[in-house]
């Protein structure tokens, strides 16, 4: 076989892997979103990150190791530069917020219900305004771990590699997370006296 | 009652349902759920709760960004 034949079956292979790579990173397009809509403030700067996230994507896709998790690898992608589009810049301060407990919300909901009420009746009194202002209430650091793991349903071991820190972090992060989300969706639902 | 105290088990009560405490953790967990109603109501509503949130928080991806993500491909040559 003579050098331009190999060469020739090393562009077409090289072409195959690439094209068969796009494609299934734009198949996780809407699983990337769905993350991506909730970890940034609005939906522009979201289709901003996401074509920002492709583009460099498909760029490297040669670092992408093939059976591993592609959807982790993008999200990788997507929050390292949504950090380097300056959002550590906008870091909130250490959040010390009155921490309630992890029943606070329940709690609420229930002592401010007219009557008896079962516990599906009960989350029935939040809207989805009631959440997505909640999340967006929530300060950055500890909304990415609640946004990947809640909403994107990943793993602790996933989040921490997405995020670049340890394990025990995501799982401080998720615990002191949920319970400002909570705090926050009881604002909303029953007032500021929540 | 069960033989940990509410606040225990509400401290369990986020790391059971993302499945990660340890089969004895699990056990002293599930024990106190079947005798306590308190919690069980608590329990449920949290379970309720993160389903409601993972369906509300939705981001449907606009049909045109889906079309630029997809130009974004390397062309065929």
């Amino acid at each position: 076989m003579s050098e331009t034949d190999t060469e020739g079956r090393r562009l077409a292979t090289d072409a195959r892997d690439r094209v068969r790579f796009e494609e299934d990173a734009l198949a996780l397009s809407d699983q990337v979103y769905r993350v991506a809509r909730h970890l940034v403030r609005d939906r522009e700067e979201a289709d901003d990150l996401m074509q920002e996230t492709y583009a460099r994507a498909f760029r490297s896709w040669r670092s992408f190791t093939p059976g591993t998790n592609l959807r982790a690898w993008l999200l990788r992608i997507l929050t390292n530069l949504n950090i380097d589009r300056g959002r550590k810049q906008q870091r909130s301060p250490d959040f010390q917020p009155l921490e309630e407990g992890d029943y606070f919300l329940y709690n609420k909901l229930e002592e401010t219900s007219d009557g008896p009420t079962d516990e599906e009746r009960v989350v029935e009194r939040l809207s989805q305004d009631d959440v997505v202002t909640a999340l967006s209430a929530v300060p950055h650091d500890f909304r990415d771990v609640v946004v990947l793991v809640d909403i994107g349903d990943f793993t602790y071991a996933d989040a921490a590699q997405i995020l670049d820190i340890p394990v025990g972090t995501v799982m401080s992060r998720l615990h002191r997370g949920r319970r400002i989300l909570k705090q926050a969706m009881a604002e909303s639902a029953v007032g500021e006296d929540a | 009652m069960s033989e940990i105290p509410c606040e225990h088990c509400e401290q369990l009560m986020q790391p059971y349902l993302d499945r990660v405490l340890s089969d004895s953790e699990r056990a002293e967990a599930e024990a106190h759920l079947d005798l306590c109603s308190y919690c069980r109501k608590r329990y449920r509503f949290e379970e309720h709760l993160r389903q409601f949130v993972r369906e509300v928080a939705v981001g449907q991806m606009p049909p045109e960004l889906k079309r630029k993500l997809a130009e974004l491909r390397t062309p065929l040559l």
